[in-house]
């Protein structure tokens, strides 16, 4: 009898073996809940007034809180309500989902959004314009054409200004073009657009522009997202690379991962170059001991803009052109007292 | 204690002449096994065959879609150059008459387009000439030869990646300007998509000193015109895949042209191909395939072979287990008439003497008692064989009822009966032996012509104790016959243990 069950055993093993032969395992791709800040009046909330929903990246951010900051000013000037919401991580495209699909329950006037995700974004996009419904990028731009402007910065652009101010800062720093010149450079993360357009417009400027004895390292390094996990890789690329001249940090978060390990490596003799104007980088710049300069947005701009352009569509208005580049400033040491960097500072 | 009288019970029943049960297990199980390997290694044989099959076509694939795309890119600045010539032939003087032709006659899928005269000064829309001074286009212009493209870049005017294209232009006898025109991105989605692969081959457009990567076409029209970096991406691939991607990556960077390469990223085997564009130096058309896509026919075909075989598998096992059930019943049949008395039911001499055997090896105290009918001959003679036989089967039962109980029991020969029991004490046997006298001393019994009868059968029987008289079968049941040949002595119709008539072969009286 016991002979039987174990053939019987045997029987069914082999037939679920011969079926778990023919399809490779499937990975489990679910991701975890993301974290979302629900919809809150940014201005005084006024019956008869039109209602904007501003999206951002992140809430519990400087650089984000200058925008709202912007959408805010332009609320209470242009006399409208404003609310907003956002995620806790720049990353999360589909808390942004969540809060698109929250935002149209409450039957808008017209929508701000900052897509965390150009691409998958893109049908959410698709999708507010469908119902004709006005919407507006700021800081970063989608695939897709169903938005009635963006504001931002271009960021190929920007990337290329920042490639001009290391190779400034390096030549400024005695390196010549019969020099051996290596330069290293930390992302935030890798699906971002307008991270991969930093990217892509720094890399086009250095290929173009810098000595040919000037390299940038290919071993990119990637925190995604993570400020602890960005000090940690920088500190290993230091020790991988003694040899290295600069540093590259596409956005905030990498920037400030780059600003403290230099701080705390004391490598006064690294040029840096980043964005945004973080407690970290601020320091540095500030320092006369170290070389770091920082590329500054305008996103007081882009916050005030986008509400401000929202209350025009909504009044019959087509924008003549569907992409503006609100520019960028660069902040060193040279440049710190200059007023126009000090108002964008200010806005930081 | 059940289940030891239970299992002692079956030792009559336990002789198995033909043997086999076991090893037709095992050799089921050995075959499965066998059966199991050989499909294991005939599905990894096939993934391996499909998996070089697809790396070879989908590189040819790559490569032939790279060139697709080459030409394509080429038949566009063709066209333009073309464009150029004709407006040229015309030879207006003035620029403005130049910028006027081109715009009546640029097509309608082009975003813009217009004039550069001998001195730089653009004819153009004012966003057109923001666009020209923010990415520095008379670089590029100056490069046509006799067209040159710029990189990629976003249009202020329509929020896209565009792509601007720039022609010589010959007017006014001889003076040299440029034609240009701008279209989207989305235009070389156009001449690089493919029906047949639609879905899986990815297009971008590569520059071979930076390695930025700008997409033309893919399965996600979202991620058209996205920009990413080759150094950055090579950190998702397979980690042992990177030193050949970053040897493929130095050769673009020597501009080599027509590099193939294949990799693992996600689990997934990728073929990538690139080929320079002769429009726009220092760029490269990169056409990627992941190679199952050509393998997922070839796949539903082995799931159907795996399928095939493990419904094959399910029949040939049900057919073997019926067949074995068959032939069991028809062994236990062969069995039971190989070792037991068709008449009676008992075990016949030679399986008696297996089971014995067997038995005296478990060293118990047991009784070896033969039985003999007396007068059996008469019986036949007097009532026919058929009431004999009758006889016989009544005598077995009563032997049965009476011994039930850790005993084997068996017809010795015609009339003569053998069992071999436990003993607890030689009483105890005797006791029910004394109960089988009473039980057959009057039974009914029905003759040939359906009378009935009551008969009373006599025996005698003889008895040896096992280990005290003999401690091995054939001297056991030698006394035990001795002992009966004593009682036939006396005259039959009584019971003699072995001991008892040692005794009295002792006694001088």
């Amino acid at each position: 009898m016991r002979t039987k069950i174990f053939s019987i055993i045997i029987i069914i093993l082999s037939a679920l073996c011969i079926c778990a032969c023919s399809q490779p395992a499937q990975k489990d791709k679910a991701d975890s809940a993301p974290a979302i800040t629900h919809c809150e009046p940014l201005t005084e909330i006024k019956d008869g007034r039109k209602n904007i929903y501003l999206i951002v990246k992140v809430i519990d951010s400087n650089y984000w809180q200058v925008i709202i900051n912007g959408a805010k000013a332009a609320g209470e000037e242009l006399d409208c309500n404003v609310y907003y919401c956002g995620t806790n991580i720049e990353t999360d495209w589909k808390g942004q989902h969540l809060l698109v699909d929250e935002v149209l329950a409450k039957n808008p006037d017209a929508v701000i959004l900052a897509p965390n995700d150009s691409v998958e974004l893109a049908s959410d996009i698709d999708k507010v314009h469908a119902m004709g419904i006005p919407i507006v990028l700021i800081d970063t731009a989608a695939n897709t054409e169903s938005f009635d402007i963006c504001y931002m910065t271009d960021n190929l652009l920007a990337g290329q200004n920042a490639a001009e101010e290391m190779i400034s800062q390096l030549r400024q720093a005695g390196y010549s073009g019969n020099d051996n010149v290596s330069v290293g450079i930390l992302v935030g993360y890798a699906q971002s657009m307008t991270i991969n357009e930093r990217l892509a417009g720094f890399y086009q400027y250095w290929s173009n522009h810098a000595p040919e004895k000037w390299i940038v390292i290919s071993d990119i390094m990637n925190c995604n997202g993570d400020f602890e996990l960005g000090k940690k890789i920088t500190a290993e690329f230091l020790i991988q690379h003694p040899e290295l001249n600069g540093l590259y940090g596409t956005n905030n978060t990498p920037a400030r991962a780059l600003g403290a390990t230099i701080k705390k490596e004391n490598r006064t003799d690294i040029t840096v170059v980043a964005f945004d104007y973080s407690d970290e980088i601020k320091t540095l710049v500030e320092s006369p001991d170290y070389r770091v300069s920082t590329i500054l947005q305008r996103q007081y701009d882009m916050g005030y803009s986008a509400v401000q352009s929202t209350l025009d569509i909504l009044d019959g208005n087509t924008p003549s052109i569907k992409f503006k580049d609100t520019g960028v400033v660069t902040v060193n040491k040279d440049t710190l007292s200059d007023p126009l960097i000090r108002e964008v500072i200010e806005h930081n | 204690m059940n289940n030891t009288r239970s299992k002692d019970n079956n030792i009559g029943q336990d002789i198995q002449l033909i043997k086999g049960g076991r090893s037709f297990f095992m050799t089921l199980i050995i075959c499965l096994a066998v059966f199991l390997g050989a499909t294991g290694v005939l599905i990894l044989a096939f993934n391996r065959l499909i998996s070089r099959h697809d790396q070879y076509l989908s590189s040819e694939i790559c490569t032939i879609m790279s060139e697709k795309m080459n030409s394509s890119i080429e038949s566009m600045t063709e066209a333009a150059d073309d464009m150029a010539s004709m407006l040229s032939a015309q030879n207006y003087e003035s620029p403005e008459d130049i910028y006027a032709a081109i715009k009546n006659n640029v097509k309608s899928d082009y975003l813009s387009a217009g004039f550069i005269d001998e001195t730089g000064e653009k004819y153009a829309t004012e966003e057109e000439i923001a666009e020209f001074n923010k990415w520095e286009l008379l670089k590029t212009a100056a490069l046509a030869d006799p067209v040159s493209m710029s990189a990629p870049y976003r249009s202020s005017v329509y929020g896209q990646p565009v792509i601007t294209m720039f022609t010589n232009f010959e007017y006014d006898n001889g003076r040299n300007g440029y034609m240009f025109i701008t279209y989207t991105f989305k235009e070389l989605q156009k001449v690089a998509v493919t029906e047949s692969l639609e879905n899986d081959v990815e297009i971008w457009l590569m520059n071979a000193e930076s390695g930025n990567i700008i997409q033309c076409a893919g399965p996600d029209e979202h991620a058209i015109g996205n920009w990413t970096n080759a150094y950055l991406s090579m950190k998702s691939i397979n980690e042992k895949d990177i030193p050949t991607f970053t040897a493929w990556l130095e050769r673009i960077r020597h501009l080599e042209n027509n590099i193939g390469i294949t990799y693992s990223l996600d689990n997934t085997f990728y073929s990538q191909h690139c080929s320079c564009i002769k429009s726009m130096p220092g760029w490269y058309v990169v056409v990627r395939i992941p190679s199952n896509t050509l393998s997922a026919t070839m796949h539903k075909f082995r799931n159907y072979v795996i399928s095939f075989l493990a419904v094959l598998l399910v029949v040939v096992i049900v057919l073997i287990a019926n067949m074995y059930r068959i032939s069991k019943r028809d062994n236990e049949l062969l069995e039971r008439l190989s070792t037991h008395d068709p008449l009676t039911g008992v075990l016949n001499r030679r399986a008696f003497n297996i089971a014995a055997g067997k038995w005296i090896l478990r060293k118990k105290d047991s009784a070896l008692i033969f039985v003999d009918l007396d007068y059996f001959k008469q019986v036949n003679d007097q009532y026919g064989h058929n009431f004999g036989d009758k006889v016989l089967v009544a005598f077995s039962d009563a032997l049965k009822k009476n011994f039930s109980d850790s005993s084997i029991i068996s017809r010795f020969g015609g009339d003569e009966f053998v069992v071999i029991t436990e003993m607890n004490s030689v009483e105890d046997i005797t006791s029910r032996m004394r109960q089988i006298e009473k039980d057959v001393s009057d039974i009914t019994l029905t003759k040939d012509n359906n009378e009935q009868i009551n008969y009373s059968i006599s025996f005698s029987s003889g008895a040896a104790r096992f280990p005290y008289d003999a401690d091995n079968l054939p001297l056991l049941m030698k006394m035990a016959d001795n002992a009966l040949y004593e009682v036939k002595e006396r005259g039959r119709n009584g019971s003699l243990w072995y001991a008892d008539l040692a005794v009295d072969e002792d006694d001088p009286t």
